[in-house]
């Protein structure tokens, strides 16, 4: 065969085989696109919001579209860490930023120390909301300069969820104040879990460290910070007994060992595999909708040592944005009473706004997967009681390096002390 | 005239035609690739927080701060281990591979298109799928260990177990394509070699080895300087094997060096330290591709 | 003349076995056989096992022991995979990314290695070293000034910012370099030129015809490792509008992920990869094993 036929021959084969891949592909790739990517802007302004986790604001989006036939709003949703990521890159970019983007607590720090990139919602008539939010709530929102940044959406709240079907078969009590009577105190919850672990070996009493690590930092009055760029790691003692207390648990073998909004640990609220969930507001949206096959088995009493709070987030509205008034006239409803109300009796997260704490809607509200438990009574007290802490920029990555000390704890890979002077050490690179 | 214009075109044209031809990548390369290089070592001499608005020079202190960071020095340890716990089997079982492959076997491209499988899908969904696999409750080799009662190991938490986990992805993943380079190479080696051995009675792998190998050894030269640039840069295993966490596991046990660059750099956003920490990264590389180059070297001489 | 360095055509010896024994390669052991079984195994067993994981519904999958056989949920488990919009828009963006860098790529490296394999210029060789030393340069090390570059130019998040940086590649040029230095006969070269064809003729009438079977394998192999790249479109694209890669990564770990979505993602992630591999697998083992320095 002559070289120039072989060629010839190659050619053919390698673009016949060429044809039929692309045609494959596109037959089985293409159709999908289509149907889901029409982006039909038909004169319409397009709002996107970018989210994080779950905030129940589907069916206000049909909602607010259908009060206001200009606008058509889209949800950007991604995983915390990576949501505030983003955020700060589009923000020092200048480009990228969703229209209105929320921002949990542990991350809110470091954008209200940026105001320039964000509009003062104060020149959309923010200041005549200020009455509807608690003192701190709006505080945390507003910069050094007094500029409204964020308005707060949920608050975290604190209460105790647990496994009633776990409970019956350790022979401790379901009836949710039975519950609370067990653990007035951390100490108590953890001697309590000791005698469950007793008759129920193969079920883990709590999840992790990071659930209860959060829920004893946030009940104390001094958290990771005592003011503007001064961390406390080191020295608040509150800080130090939040992790002896989750430390001592974890010794003493309570967890099942999952890192919490992992894969696993979802494989693990689907199946059971532990018995308690420390359960601010928000935590039960996470439970409803990974414990999906449980419904009824889940519970809610009061939290060891009562009150205290662990997340809640804020809309914000970025200055880049090409619709600041529609923005803001978004964030401002999204973030209303009514909306928020709505928002915890679908989902979970609790609002903000302190006006509703005595409106029968959320007062006498039970929800009917956690066993029909008092979920809004729990929860206003909880937050009528809340005494906050301050939270600084690096809030989020500082517990992040706490609860991988307590995790090298659970694995056995450190001992307690060893593993807190390491967390100190690196906390100490942070700052 | 008309010729002596037409033959000044054609000198114009086989002058600077090539030039032509080759621009475009340099033209690319120079602003993609060299440029970003030399102004990484630029970026490296600031105190360069990417979201504040100025940046400050402080000269090296970067380099200095790297020295004294025991994080950097953990990743660079870690990145060490599991190169050689992922590039010494790789080598191993691709030789073997190679030789299995070059012998007369019946429809050869299967054997070698099996070989290739695994390199083809993405290195996340292999983690992913290994990732499961090495899963402490619910992990298939947990539940093959549990067969003979020989206990659930928790992948992720110990040094040793999580790092070799993530060597196991890639040895999995590049064993059967450096095989195939191998069986290139053997295939080129001279036939009458061979004939002469077996006319000395020497067995097929006393062949292998006294032959083969020795005649492949620049191959394997090549394959070794290639996986130690490809291992030095290892991301998405150790970060998808620790579910999406920057530290590599609770006491960054599993944290590379690339891992330990995406920390500072897209966490904490510290662009100088991390370009101080690239450049330190490139010579540590340079470094090793080279004793991998000598040693190599001095064995093949002896 | 030898214008392509014929892959061996392997299939005559695999249907009509010889029965000699060769002195080059030995008539496989049963053991051979039962290893090379076993690298079967080994190489196709994460595949089926994505395929059983995609297939159950999620609270099966954390069960002991584990599934070992496909249920029936696969395709609701894609359905549920797409159904965020996110698997679709990652599908359409790779594909935009892939499909570009490697027309380019194989476009610019077939201009330059015409131009170092056939050409005479100043300089030639110490740009060809040159080019063979920004192979082994690691990418990595440059990601933050990319980025700023990328910000500067206000393509941060931007499908341009993941596919400029890949438009050349160093292989590409070496790989276009050793094959038509073999492929296009220097005399077919100098025939064209004294018919009176330009370079850039003989690039389209000569080159460009001898090339094809290489640029076929230089597009395979670059398809599929942009295709798979990570860490550069994490960096620089966002997470709601990702390549394949980074959307599964996204899947794999985070608040709404769960084990069967993972799987399902994995699945569909590497479908065209499978595709390409099934069409085109005999090329790419002939472009690895070409692309060796023994050659």
């Amino acid at each position: 065969m002559s070289s120039e036929r072989y060629v010839e021959r190659q050619l053919l084969v390698v673009s016949r085989r060429l044809r039929v891949f692309l045609c494959t592909f596109v037959a089985l790739v293409l159709p999908a696109p289509l149907a889901g990517c029409g982006d039909s802007d038909d004169g319409r302004i397009r709002l996107t919001v970018g989210t994080f986790g779950e905030f129940g604001y589907d069916q206000l989006y049909r909602e607010y579209e259908a009060a206001n036939p200009g606008i058509r709003i889209v949800e950007r949703v991604t995983r915390a860490e990576d949501h505030h990521k983003n955020l700060a890159a589009h923000l020092a970019t200048n480009t990228g930023a969703a229209d209105v983007e929320a921002v949990e607590e542990g991350w809110l720090g470091q954008f209200t120390a940026a105001p320039n990139r964000f509009i003062d919602l104060n020149t959309y008539g923010a200041a005549t909301l200020k009455s509807g939010w608690p003192d701190w709530k709006w505080n945390f929102g507003t910069s050094a300069d007094g500029r409204v940044i964020g308005l707060g959406t949920d608050v975290g709240g604190m209460a105790m969820c647990y496994r009633r079907d776990l409970f019956t078969r350790a022979g401790l009590p379901v009836d949710r104040t039975e519950v609370a009577k067990l653990w007035p105190s951390w100490e108590k919850y953890i001697e309590t879990g000791a005698r469950f672990k007793q008759q129920v070996p193969d079920v883990g009493w709590m999840d992790g460290p990071t659930s209860m690590f959060r829920s004893v930092l946030g009940q104390q009055e001094v958290g990771l910070y005592d003011g503007p760029d001064s961390i406390v790691v080191g020295t608040n003692p509150s800080v130090k007994k939040a992790w002896d207390l989750s430390a001592q648990a974890l010794e003493r073998g309570l967890s099942a060992r999952l890192v919490a909004f992992s894969s696993d640990w979802n494989a693990g609220l689907a199946q059971g595999s532990f018995a308690t969930l420390a359960c601010p507001s928000w935590m039960m949206t996470l439970i409803q909708e990974q414990a999906r096959n449980a419904a009824g088995q889940w519970d809610v009493a009061t939290v060891p040592g009562g009150g205290g709070n662990w997340g809640g987030s804020w809309l914000t509205v970025p200055k880049q944005t090409e619709h600041p008034a529609e923005a803001a006239a978004l964030a401002v409803w999204l973030t209303a009473p009514q909306q928020q109300a709505a928002v915890f009796r679908a989902s979970g997260n609790f609002p903000s706004t302190v006006s509703l704490y005595k409106d029968p809607v959320i007062k006498d509200f039970r929800n009917p997967f956690f066993n029909n438990a008092p979920v809004g009574r729990f929860f206003a007290t909880s937050v009528t009681r809340l005494e906050p802490q301050y939270i600084g920029p690096r809030t989020g990555e500082i517990a992040t390096r706490i609860i991988n000390g307590l995790s090298r704890v659970e694995q056995g890979r450190d001992t307690p002390d060893e593993s807190w002077r390491k967390v100190l050490r690196e906390v100490e690179v942070l700052s | 005239m008309a010729r002596r214009r037409r033959s000044r075109y054609h000198r114009l044209d086989v002058k600077a035609s090539p030039y032509l031809y080759v621009l475009p990548f340099f033209l690319l390369f120079g602003v993609f690739g060299a440029f970003p290089l030399i102004y990484t070592a630029w970026v490296s001499f600031f105190d360069w927080d990417f979201l504040a608005e100025t940046h400050q020079w402080i000269g090296l202190d970067n380099y200095w701060r790297l020295f004294s960071d025991y994080t950097f020095w953990n990743a660079v340890l870690n990145t060490a281990q599991i190169l050689v716990l992922s590039m010494v089997p790789q080598l191993l079982l691709a030789l073997l591979l190679a030789y299995a492959l070059n012998q007369r076997l019946r429809s050869p491209r299967f054997w070698q298109m099996s070989a290739l499988l695994p390199n083809i899908t993405s290195v996340v969904a292999v983690t992913i799928i290994f990732g499961q696999l090495f899963g402490r409750d619910y992990g298939m080799i947990n539940w093959f260990l549990g067969l003979f009662e020989l206990g659930k190991i928790d992948w992720q938490a110990g040094q040793a177990s999580s790092q070799i986990a993530i060597a196991t992805m890639i040895v999995w993943r590049w064993t059967g394509y450096t095989a195939l380079i191998y069986l290139a190479a053997m295939q080129a080696v001279p036939k009458d070699l061979y004939a002469a051995a077996s006319l000395d009675g020497a067995t097929s792998f006393q062949q292998f080895r006294m032959i083969t190998v020795p005649a492949i050894r620049p191959t394997i030269v090549f394959t070794v300087i290639i996986s130690t640039i490809a291992g030095m840069q290892v991301l998405a295993e150790p970060l998808l094997f620790g579910g999406g966490s920057i530290s590599g596991g609770s006491d960054r046990q599993f944290q590379t060096l690339s891992l330990y660059l995406y920390e500072v750099g897209f966490n904490r956003w510290e662009f100088g330290y991390a370009s101080a920490a690239s450049w330190l990264m490139f010579a540590l590389i340079v470094i090793a591709a080279s004793i991998n180059y000598l040693f190599l070297g001095r064995i093949r001489r002896h | 003349m030898a214008v392509v360095s014929p892959p061996r055509r392997t299939a005559t010896p695999a249907r009509r076995p010889s029965r000699r024994r060769g002195f080059l390669r030995h008539q496989p052991s049963r053991l051979t056989y039962l290893s090379l079984l076993a690298l079967v195994f080994f190489s196709a067993f994460p595949f089926y096992y994505s395929i059983v994981v995609a297939s159950h519904d999620n609270s099966v999958v954390a069960q002991m022991p584990p599934p070992l056989f496909p249920g029936g949920n696969l395709f609701d488990n894609i359905e549920r995979a797409f159904g965020t919009g996110l698997m679709t828009r990652a599908l359409v963006n790779s594909f935009l990314v892939s499909g570009t860098i490697t027309i380019s790529v194989v476009f610019f490296s077939t201009l330059a290695g015409f131009a170092f394999a056939k050409l005479r210029f100043r300089g030639r060789n110490v740009l060809l070293l040159i080019i063979i030393g920004t192979m082994m340069v690691p990418t990595q090390i440059a990601i933050i000034p990319l980025y700023l570059l990328m910000a500067k130019f206000q393509l941060v998040g931007t499908l341009p910012a993941v596919i400029v940086p890949s438009m050349v590649s160093g292989f590409g040029v070496f790989f276009m370099t050793q094959y038509l230095r073999t492929a296009v006969p220097t005399t077919l070269i100098e025939a064209a030129r004294a018919d009176g064809c330009t370079t850039a003729g003989v690039l389209w009438y000569v080159v460009r015809p001898a090339a094809r079977p290489a640029a076929a394998v230089l597009a395979t192999l670059t398809f599929m490792n942009s295709w798979n790249d990570f860490f550069w479109p994490l960096v620089a694209l966002n997470p709601d509008d990702p390549t394949v890669q980074v959307a599964l990564s996204s899947l794999s770990s985070g608040y709404a992920g769960d084990f069967s979505l993972a799987f399902a993602g994995a699945f569909i992630a590497t479908i065209p990869l499978l595709l390409v591999f099934f069409f085109l697998g005999r090329r790419i083992i002939t472009g690895i094993m070409q692309g060796t320095p023994n050659r």
